[in-house]
């Protein structure tokens, strides 16, 4: 009998072995080679050095344009990172609560609508936020706003696309992470004298803190990497690191300068990431959060 | 709850619902615009068409000329999008039954293999295989660069994640002892495997496969890079036609691309399920 179940425990294992030579094959290969690409100068036309160089790295670190654009796209993917979150709990929660026909109807909505490309949806904010349109006269009738406001090329012009990015995923998500939260335990902490706020702060918000945080990390990441509000929305004015890197790819043919940013971006990200993790890990078991 | 009785409850629960609205509000402001604008008979400058939010009028004479162009690149992402889907989901089943039921050294670094993709930011992911491309190509001379292939092999990689999570949550939440149940009952393992298993993660599959078919169909960021030039995806293609030229007919076009994924979601639902949907493609990240 133990061979045999020794036998189906190697047998289930081998199933992994495909896959898992593709996708980190394909990790390992991409990342090599666009790490290496980051370490040779650029010589116009697309043609690289062959000689090993930091000169790249150097360049982003003293230029404060580079260095500009990483704080701009940091803090335009944590503050709607932050907006979204705002946002996306209390409906979440309230959803998971209510009737399951009723929070159906809506996620389905939700997710219905995160199946429209972000192009179109922006091409929809352009409309919406036109100069001439209705909703600006109105703002403007009202003197919320003056007469010169244009919405593209501002910052909350692309903070608004990348919202709207981002929204839909929010949602989804912590929706699933309130699912999994038995609602008995609410109601037992309400029959023993909690208020419905306690209640909230005590028991909900603690249980669903790694959920909350491993779904506010995916869609950092995503925001960070994030390109067509910034260029669609950003009117050229707003140059976040993906505008940068499509630039030097596509405008001028740097393709080691584009590795570069790139790298550094994905340090980034990374840093944040496991700063995060740690973090919460000290609140709750840290398996929670990773798994 | 007993506790929905106290009046200020009904009111906070109230506030809660105009906080709902207010979010889907704001999802849909702009798809609504979008669909408006759809049936925008259009007003003409210079011999070119304008569409106009509120529509100055009803037609839907845009639904009936589109540009064969845009056709082309919808009927591209939607094969991209089921090509991404199914390969997903030959990768990500097999990889989720190994590492739930394998005991194996590295089971967890493997696990969080499959978790790399999405933690590496889209434009990162899309100069990364541009580049990967241009190097295998020097190297063998197989062009993957601005190819359907290449750009399905890159979308392989982002999409499969889903489909492993979702497999893997539902696997994780079978009990043992059902396989143990047909296994005493004299069932081969194959059987087993077939009648038992099987059905059970079929739904989390599918709700895996949607998201995956959702990050293939609706991606600029890696495509862009990575996008044939005779057969650009549909959302390349609208973004090339918003910074360049507006393409009179792309609303209506947005609109039935977005009637038909409501339509699926439907069906989906109907078939398998909402909740399922969810819990797979969910909080895995």
């Amino acid at each position: 009998m133990s061979r045999t179940h020794g036998n189906r425990v190697f047998r289930w294992g081998l199933l992994t072995i495909p896959p898992a030579l593709f996708c980190g094959g394909l990790l390992l290969f991409t990342q090599l080679v666009f790490l290496q690409a980051s370490f040779h100068a650029d010589e116009g036309l697309g043609v690289m050095t062959s000689r090993f160089t930091w000169a790249n790295y150097l360049e982003v670190w003293h230029d404060p344009d580079y260095l500009e654009s990483l704080g701009l796209t940091l803090r335009l993917a944590g503050v709607v990172v932050g907006a979204t979150l705002i946002m996306a709990w209390p409906a979440a929660y309230l959803l998971s609560r209510s009737s399951p026909r009723v929070a159906m109807v809506v996620v389905a909505a939700i997710i219905a609508a995160s199946f429209v490309t972000l192009p179109i949806k922006t091409l929809g904010m352009v409309i919406l936020f036109s100069a001439d349109g209705p909703l600006m006269r109105l703002l403007q009738d009202l003197h919320l706003i003056s007469a010169r406001y244009r919405f593209v090329g501002s910052f909350f012009a692309v903070a608004v696309g990348y919202a709207h990015l981002a929204i839909s995923f929010m949602v989804t998500m912590l929706f699933s992470v309130f699912q999994s939260i038995p609602r008995r335990l609410e109601e037992a902490a309400a029959i023993h004298g909690a208020t419905r706020l306690r209640v909230l702060w005590r028991v909900v918000l603690p249980l669903s803190l790694p959920g909350t945080v491993s779904a506010t990390l995916v869609l950092f990441n995503l925001l960070t990497g994030a390109f067509v509000s910034a260029a669609l929305l950003g009117g050229g004015k707003v140059l976040t690191v993906s505008l940068l890197i499509q630039r030097s790819l596509i405008l001028f043919n740097e393709y080691g300068m584009a590795a570069t940013l790139a790298v550094v971006l994905l340090l980034i990200v990374l840093l944040v990431n496991i700063a995060s993790v740690l973090l919460v890990a000290r609140l709750t078991p840290a398996s929670q959060v990773i798994a | 709850m007993k506790i929905g009785a106290i009046a200020g409850v009904r009111a906070r629960q109230n506030l809660g619902w105009v906080w709902v609205s207010l979010v889907i509000g704001f999802i849909y402001a702009p798809i609504l615009v979008v669909i408006g604008a759809s049936v925008d008979p259009g007003h003409y400058v210079m011999n070119r068409a304008y569409l106009q939010f509120p529509p100055q009028g009803f037609t839907l004479y845009w639904y009936f000329h589109v540009a064969p162009a845009l056709w082309r690149s919808v009927l591209v992402s939607v094969e991209l999008a089921s090509a991404v889907t199914v390969g997903a989901v030959l990768l990500g089943v097999p990889a989720a039954l190994g590492l739930l039921r394998g005991q194996f050294p590295g089971r967890n670094a493997v696990a969080a293999l499959f978790r790399t993709p999405l933690q590496i930011p889209f434009i990162v992911t899309g100069v990364a295989f541009l580049q990967t491309f241009n190097t295998v190509a020097a190297a063998s001379g197989i062009a993957l660069q601005a190819s359907f292939t290449g750009l399905c092999i890159a979308h392989l990689f982002v999409a499969t994640p889903y489909v492993v999570g979702a497999a893997g949550s539902a696997l994780a939440r079978l009990s043992p002892r059902l396989d143990e149940a047909a296994l005493s009952l004299g069932a081969s393992r194959w059987r087993t495997f077939r009648r038992v298993t099987l059905p059970l993660i079929t739904p989390a599959v599918f709700g895996g496969a949607m998201f995956a078919f959702l990050v293939s169909f609706t991606d600029v960021t890696i495509a862009l890079f990575l996008t044939p030039e005779d057969g650009v995806t549909f959302p390349v293609w609208v973004y090339g036609s918003i910074q360049n030229d507006l393409e009179t007919s792309m609303p209506a076009v947005s609109s039935m691309v977005f009637l038909a994924s409501g339509l699926m979601i439907v069906l989906l639902q109907r078939l398998i399920g909402m909740e399922t949907v969810l819990r797979g493609g969910g909080a895995k990240g």
